[in-house]
């Protein structure tokens, strides 16, 4: 066995026992942090739905509009409901959520017509004949618009249907729901929305 | 038997040794450099429309599928996304534009890169650190080794012979134990003499 080396007084230098002890902890130390960095990445990581985006566009003002309307009785403009709480729902006849959706959105409409709100869908990647039948289909009561090139879609950040945007008078987006709407959740985004809301 | 001569290969042999090594370590880093360069210079410029509007595209994810570029998505989104771009550029709009026009509508998340700015920094910068630290940490230990080897054949330079070996310094032998080597020493010796 190989004796530690001793200073000149024969005793074993303290010194490199200290640095002995550095050189062994601290790579340790590193890797114990490093380790709890990663369980902590990990855990906001996997607390979090991967699929859930945060809306931009909440917030900020409704990007501006004028589409034709798919009855053909001409263009419809954003600008043309200032003032007025504005629900903005992007569909198509052949999504199947959108059917699902349907019987919540006609009842927060019969709640808030005469609030003044205002309900537009917008078709989504859609053929004119198709949207209009499945609009006669559903007995949808509000304007329907036609989006060629998606140019609107793009534009509020649509990522698929449904998608449904509520617009503050002051013409800012309050909300937006990817997905079916509930009754209750859209009623309550409405409701803020309007004048005097929480 | 010419014992002058004897030695050359051993020695060429230890020579290209150490060659090798260097040329691998300067094969590496001449290779991080190239990748390096490339990812800093990035691709050539776009000259034709078509090639403009790939190259903002292909920065651009498509909102409706799993991990495909605009450039690269089959679906009538990415198409009209694809249009969108082509008239926003022809309108004599700069490709930077475009891009931010799309993250103000979608958020950072559309772009398929994260921005070399503010926060999303750190995912540029952390992976180039960790590499770097990695090299340094080698590096210490490679020294530290080496360092150790040379000091073990400073202190029993008969360690240098006969690599592989376990070797037990002469003081550590007990009078019993050298007996018993002394005399397992001379049988080889006998036998060996014996074999010849």
């Amino acid at each position: 066995m190989r004796d530690l080396p001793t200073d000149a007084t024969g005793r074993h230098p303290t010194r490199l026992r200290g640095r002995g002890a550095v050189a062994v902890w601290l790579p340790v130390g590193i890797v114990v942090v490093l380790v709890a960095l990663l369980a902590a990445l990990f855990a906001f990581g996997l607390g979090r739905n991967p699929t859930v985006v945060q809306p931009v566009i909440v917030g900020k003002a409704a990007p501006a509009f004028r589409l034709e309307e798919l009855s053909g009785r001409g263009a419809m403009s954003l600008g043309a409901f200032h003032g007025q709480v504005v629900v903005l729902n992007f569909w198509a006849s052949w999504c199947a959520d959108c059917v699902a959706e349907h019987q919540a959105l006609e009842s927060v409409f019969g709640r808030f017509r005469d609030q003044g709100v205002a309900f537009v869908g917008v078709s989504f990647e859609d053929q004119a004949s198709a949207a209009e039948g499945f609009a006669r289909q559903m007995g949808m009561r509000w304007p329907l618009l036609g989006d060629p090139g998606s140019a609107t879609a793009i534009d509020y950040g649509v990522t698929g249907v449904p998608e449904t945007f509520v617009i503050a008078p002051d013409g800012r987006v309050v909300a937006k729901t990817i997905g079916p709407v509930s009754y209750p959740e859209l009623s309550e985004q409405i409701a803020r929305a309007l004048p005097g809301g929480a | 038997m010419d014992v002058v001569g004897s030695n050359e290969p051993q020695e060429r042999g230890s020579s290209r040794r150490g060659i090798v090594p260097a040329v691998l370590a300067v094969a590496l880093v001449a290779a991080a450099a190239a990748v390096l360069a490339i990812g800093a210079r990035g691709s050539a410029p776009a000259q034709t429309m078509q090639q403009r509007v790939r190259a903002v595209a292909s920065q651009l994810r498509c909102p409706v599928c799993q991990d495909l570029s605009v450039a690269d998505a089959p679906s009538p989104l990415a198409a009209a996304m694809r249009a969108r771009i082509a008239s926003e550029l022809r309108a004599g709009q700069s490709p930077a534009a475009v891009r931010a026009e799309f993250v103000r509508a979608y958020g950072i998340w559309i772009l398929m890169a994260p921005p070399r700015h503010g926060l999303s920094m750190v995912v540029w910068i952390l992976p180039l650190l960790l590499a770097l630290g990695g090299c340094v940490l080698a590096a210490v230990a490679v020294r530290r080794w080496t360092r150790e080897g040379a000091s073990l054949r400073a202190a029993d330079p008969g360690a240098s012979s006969g690599a592989g070996e376990d070797h037990i310094a002469a003081d550590d032998l007990t009078p019993s134990d050298r007996r018993l080597l002394a005399r397992a020493i001379s049988a080889s010796v006998r036998s060996g003499g014996e074999g010849s």
